[in-house]
């Protein structure tokens, strides 16, 4: 029988999925104002908070449990970062996926690039985001903040020079 | 003839005209070379039920006969459907190569868990009939079903978190294989389990089929949808844009 209920489940999810993913991704509303949507990351804090020397200080100057618990803190905030660049990443990639097709030929370079580093950047925030969770758990694992890091600056620079193409973005570099 | 069997034939045979249909249409718009392995599904489901109507007509009838030829193309169809799946991830690939490597991977990992989890429940599910042939064309049938299921889950997952933007016709295509595996596949654990018999089990089935094709029609006919935006006035005054732009970058 839990064959039963497994399988009717898993049959029923797929119309399901199939009708609500297809709604979200065309995301027509994010579409119309994409700066709306933007979350705010602040990129310094982000490396601030997965800095191991960071860690490390705070290490020798608190008392162990006093660290562990503010070292949770500090993974949340960063997984929460993580997961806001990402949000971004997925806004922008919307907003650059039309721009490829521009019959300008720099538009269309620029907007490619965008996408790229906006997949590559939900790429990374997909390995990211478990490992912070882990870390909280079990204290030792480390993401390179760099990637993330880069992959933002790389996306809010494509995202401004998509706004000097004339390119629509529509405020959203102001809002990076 | 009763109304039922009139019914049986129309739902037996009519999806099969509207996808001769379907096949030209797609020949017509070049859409055969974009989706091969749709095409040849498509292809062979009107061949498939030419032969199984002709057994049916010969003094074979419904015996043996039909339901080894049933057996056959059923495997046939359930590999096409598999080759349609890969085919729709594929799709991406081509427009987002840098997916190549996490999306074979997705591929790879589900298929396995997938065949896993369908095998061990194929292990321990009842077999309800004393005809070997049908106990395993029924088993294979739904490991098939259960793979594809997942496999199109898996698909719609990765281009909702990847946030891709999907033909027209791809999506009618997952679509409509989508609905087919998920009435399946509860459909043939009510049979197995006894709480369907075979014959509102096959007017399910006919009938959702008939629907999808209908579906994929409607999705390939349809224009193909090109991301549209409107380029906004130049501006009045570009030099400010720039060193607004600038100045942001430079505080960063």
């Amino acid at each position: 029988m839990t064959l039963t209920i497994i399988v009717v489940v898993v049959a029923l999810a797929v119309p399901l999925l199939l009708i609500t993913l297809r709604g979200q991704a065309a995301g027509s509303k994010v579409l119309e104002n994409p700066a709306e949507h933007i979350r705010s990351v602040d990129v310094e804090a982000f490396c601030n908070l997965v800095d191991p020397d960071e860690e490390e200080f705070l290490r020798l100057h608190l008392r162990p449990a006093d660290f562990r618990r503010i070292q949770r803190e500090r993974l949340r905030a960063a997984a929460e970062y993580v997961s806001c660049a990402a949000h971004n990443a997925a806004i922008l990639l919307r907003l650059a996926d039309a721009g490829r097709h521009s019959s300008d030929p720099a538009t269309a370079e620029a907007a490619q690039k965008l996408v790229d580093n906006a997949l590559r950047l939900r790429l990374y925030a997909l390995h990211a985001i478990p490992r912070l969770y882990l870390g909280m758990i079990l204290p030792g694992s480390r993401i390179s903040p760099d990637r993330i890091a880069d992959g933002y600056e790389q996306m809010t620079r494509m995202v401004v020079m998509l706004g000097c193409l004339r390119y629509p973005t529509r405020g959203v570099s102001a809002a990076l | 003839m009763t109304v039922s069997l009139i019914l049986w034939y129309y739902l037996w045979v009519a999806p099969k005209v509207l996808q001769v249909i379907l096949l030209g249409g797609m020949v017509r718009r070049g859409l055969h070379r974009q989706f091969p392995m749709f095409f040849l599904y498509t292809g062979l489901q009107v061949v498939q039920t030419g032969v199984l109507l002709a057994i049916s007509w010969t003094h074979f009838g419904f015996g043996g006969e039909y339901f080894r030829a049933y057996s056959a193309t059923r495997a046939v169809s359930a590999a096409l459907r598999f080759g349609i799946i890969h085919e729709l991830f594929s799709h991406f690939f081509r427009r987002y190569p840098l997916l190549i490597g996490t999306g074979r991977s997705v591929l790879r990992g589900a298929t396995i868990a997938l065949l896993l989890v369908a095998v061990g429940g194929a292990a321990f599910a009842p077999g309800n009939s004393s005809n070997f042939l049908f106990n395993v064309t029924y088993t294979l049938d739904r490991v098939a079903t259960i793979l594809q299921s997942g496999l199109l889950i898996s698909l719609f997952v990765f281009s909702r978190y990847f946030v891709l933007s999907w033909r027209n016709q791809a999506f009618g295509i997952a679509l409509g294989l989508g609905i087919l595996a998920s009435v399946e596949l509860p459909m043939s654990v009510a049979r197995l389990y006894g709480l369907v018999s075979s014959t509102v089990f096959d007017f399910v089935i006919m009938g959702t089929y008939h629907c999808c094709v209908l579906i994929w029609i409607f999705y390939l006919a349809l224009p193909e949808r090109r991301p549209r935006q409107t380029l906004n006035p130049p501006p009045e005054h570009n030099l400010d844009v720039w060193n607004r732009e600038l100045e942001r970058l430079l505080q960063r």
